[in-house]
């Protein structure tokens, strides 16, 4: 079940996503309606971070197009916030809370210039927001793995963006904070910002999410929450064994050639 | 000693020049080294490092004589070049990050000593100072080829100052630098160019086999002493230029003697230095970190024993019993005792001792906060009461003030632990 908008903030055309010879993703073709708050759904390795990852041009995208705002990407970028996954970095680089939460601030600034004190004055608001202003000037290596993330969000709300893409902001955080960052996220989407976050619990998808996508390699769903959460949908993406899609990827991958690839 | 003074009173003005040279280069090395070592990078420091040797030889072969414009361009493209292979190889083979480092390293390095074999046999009279690319010389660099140095020293160190904060960004999340629509691929090719750079820089000072001890060293033995990057470059930057300038001195004061590997000695002394004595992060500090802990921890101990006595009714203590009860251990137990009186924790008289106020106050608080760990071990962890004892034993040390409010609050303020031992308090009869 695929429920397409009008007007969408975001379009994703047929989008195919390969790392090296295997697929990742096949033919994603969505679109998303403003100000909600929508959560990607699926198991490990359902590519669900690629898909992200390929809506910001991070990674070589094998066919398909996104359309962000009705517009490219790179025409828009100031108004898209990425939050990548808390393991992706190295917590142990030499810098504070606030060094980080101001690098929010960097697309607005431009190359060359330094932060100053107005970006200095955006970046404690947005701790403040995530109730971290005690840690500004904490090293980020003393932070534990909650705190690593509320930093990260706090550098997203530093970008003052109309989209928000959050990979895993979730994991390895408590319950309390959960709570926290799901209560800033819906008054964030109820100001009429867009937020699509990467999750992987479908209990506390249920009750916080308007909209979700299914994925598993594939796109198994995408629509508002009543809509799209059936049992034959989660078995779908969750139970279903896709033994057809793998052993074409096992396929692909033992070829010179990726046949996906134009 | 007449050439120590001779050498840092700068009487000599091509002292004074070499000097300066040597501190800019080691300043700027030290500077793009500790970037790429944040970067987990280190390798290829050393990779590009041997890879210039070739292309000085061509220059050299290009010019017939040691031009430096022509040696500085051939090492700039032949590390250039061994970059570029190290990143292609590793987007289009799927051999592993250090195998395409040792195999890139030991080919061009093996290629530059044929060509430096080829250049001794050919006999030219220009070729007598070519063997100080290997180990590097200091002090025989001319004035004229120390502007070239210098000059790309203030370039490097200008240049990664202006971008501190896209290096910054390229270090630590480039991916978020690129979703924000830096030119992620340019910068890091600026850094690769700076980083070649700097090892060009260094070949005649410090030489070719050695150089990448410049780059790294400084900023893994600065590491130690700091978190904040700003302090980590400055650091880095002194630990490099001290160990140019002594590394310049013994090339001074005894002909013939390569700069390189005293360069090398001493910044592997200030490495060694900090790893011993860094506060915090330094071996020595760990250590007295410990012994302090372990001492305080026995103190917690016998203000234990001494409060169990009283529980149990005991009136009087004499230091021959506290003695016994940690056997083996008379020693430490009187310097403990001694320590214990001295912070007005104890009080002894004609060898018995008894507590001071403070420090039956003291003793209660081991003995709760013992009690309500176990306690909360108990309640909140259905960890069964004969199994909690030696969890309690190693936290009553660490749990601070502020645990122990909220353990108090957690478990409403209880009077009894899972061994229906009373939890003591201050204002308690005992």
């Amino acid at each position: 079940m695929i429920i397409n908008v009008d007007s969408p903030v975001l379009e994703i055309h047929d989008l195919t996503v390969s790392y090296d010879q295997s697929p990742v993703l096949w033919n994603v073709d969505l679109s998303l309606p403003p100000g909600k708050l929508i959560g990607i759904l699926g198991p490990n390795g359902a590519g669900k971070s690629t898909l992200i990852k390929a809506i910001m041009s991070l990674v070589p995208v094998t066919g398909g197009y996104v359309k962000i705002f009705d517009r490219e990407l790179n025409d828009v970028r100031s108004r898209i916030s990425y939050v990548p996954q808390r393991e992706s970095v190295d917590w142990n680089f030499p810098a504070s809370v606030l060094d980080v939460v101001m690098m929010g601030t960097y697309g607005k600034i431009g190359l060359f210039r330094r932060p100053g004190k107005k970006e200095k004055k955006i970046a404690m608001d947005c701790l403040e927001k995530v109730g971290m202003q005690s840690f500004v000037d904490r090293q980020i290596s003393e932070l534990s793995g909650g705190q690593q993330q509320r930093v990260f969000i706090a550098r997203a709300l530093a970008q003052e963006a109309d989209l928000y893409l959050m990979d895993e902001p979730f994991a390895g955080v408590d319950m309390a904070t959960e709570t926290a960052i799901f209560q800033l996220l819906q008054e964030m989407t109820a100001a009429g910002k867009t937020v699509i976050v990467v999750h992987h619990d479908i209990h506390s998808a249920m009750n916080y999410f308007d909209w979700i996508i299914m994925l598993n390699l594939h796109l198994v769903a995408s629509g508002p929450k009543s809509e799209v959460v059936t049992e034959e949908l989660l078995r779908k993406t969750y139970g279903g064994k896709l033994n057809l899609l793998t052993k074409v990827t096992d396929i692909i991958r033992q070829k010179d050639f990726n046949p996906l690839k134009n | 000693m007449s050439d120590f003074v001779y050498f840092f009173t700068f009487q000599d003005a091509s002292i004074a020049f070499v000097v300066i040279g040597i501190t800019l280069l080691g300043i700027g090395s030290a500077y793009v080294g500790t970037y790429s070592f944040l970067d987990k990078k280190a390798l290829l420091g050393d990779a590009i490092s041997h890879a210039v040797l070739p292309g000085i030889c061509l220059g050299f072969m290009l010019a017939g004589e040691k031009n430096p414009i022509y040696i500085v361009t051939g090492a700039f493209l032949s590390g250039a070049l061994a970059t570029f292979l190290t990143s292609w190889l590793k987007s289009n083979t799927r051999l592993s990050d250090d195998a395409i480092i040792a195999s890139i390293l030991s080919i061009f390095f093996g290629f530059g000593v044929v060509l430096l074999t080829v250049i001794q046999k050919s006999g030219n009279p220009e070729m007598a100072g070519l063997n100080q690319f290997i180990f590097g010389n200091a002090i025989a660099i001319l004035e004229e080829d120390l502007y070239i140095y210098g000059g790309l020293a203030i370039l490097i160190i200008i240049t990664l100052t202006a971008f501190r904060k896209e290096f910054s960004m390229l270090v630590f999340n480039a991916d978020f630098g690129k979703s924000i629509g830096y030119p992620m691929g340019a910068i890091r090719l600026v850094f690769n160019v700076l980083m070649i750079l700097a090892v060009v820089i260094g070949i005649q000072a410090i030489g070719v086999v050695l150089m990448a001890a410049l780059l790294i060293a400084p900023g893994a033995a600065a590491r130690f002493w700091t978190d904040k990057l700003g302090k980590l470059l400055l650091i880095s930057g002194a630990f490099s230029a001290i160990s140019g300038i002594i590394g310049t001195y013994v090339s001074f004061v005894i002909p013939q003697m390569p700069t390189g590997p005293w360069v090398v000695v001493c910044l592997s002394l200030f490495a060694f230095a900090s790893f011993l004595f860094a506060p915090k992060k330094g071996v020595l500090s760990r250590y007295i970190a410990r012994r302090y802990y372990l001492k305080k921890t026995h103190q917690d101990h016998l203000l234990k024993l001494i409060f169990h006595g009283l529980e149990s009714g005991k009136k009087t203590f004499s230091i021959e019993e506290i003695y016994q009860s940690f056997p083996y251990k008379k020693g430490e137990t009187k310097h403990t005792i001694d320590d214990l009186i001295k912070s007005d924790l104890l009080t002894q008289n004609q060898g018995l001792i008894d507590f001071t106020p403070k420090g039956k106050s003291e003793a209660k608080r081991i003995v709760r906060l013992h009690r309500l760990w176990e306690l909360y071990l108990n309640e909140y962890m259905n960890i069964a009461p004969d199994h909690v004892h030696d969890s309690a034993e190693k936290l009553e040390h660490i749990l601070t003030p502020e645990l122990e409010a909220l353990l108090e609050s957690r478990l409403n303020y209880p009077k009894l632990d899972p061994h229906q031992e009373a939890i003591p308090r201050d204002n308690d009869e005992l």
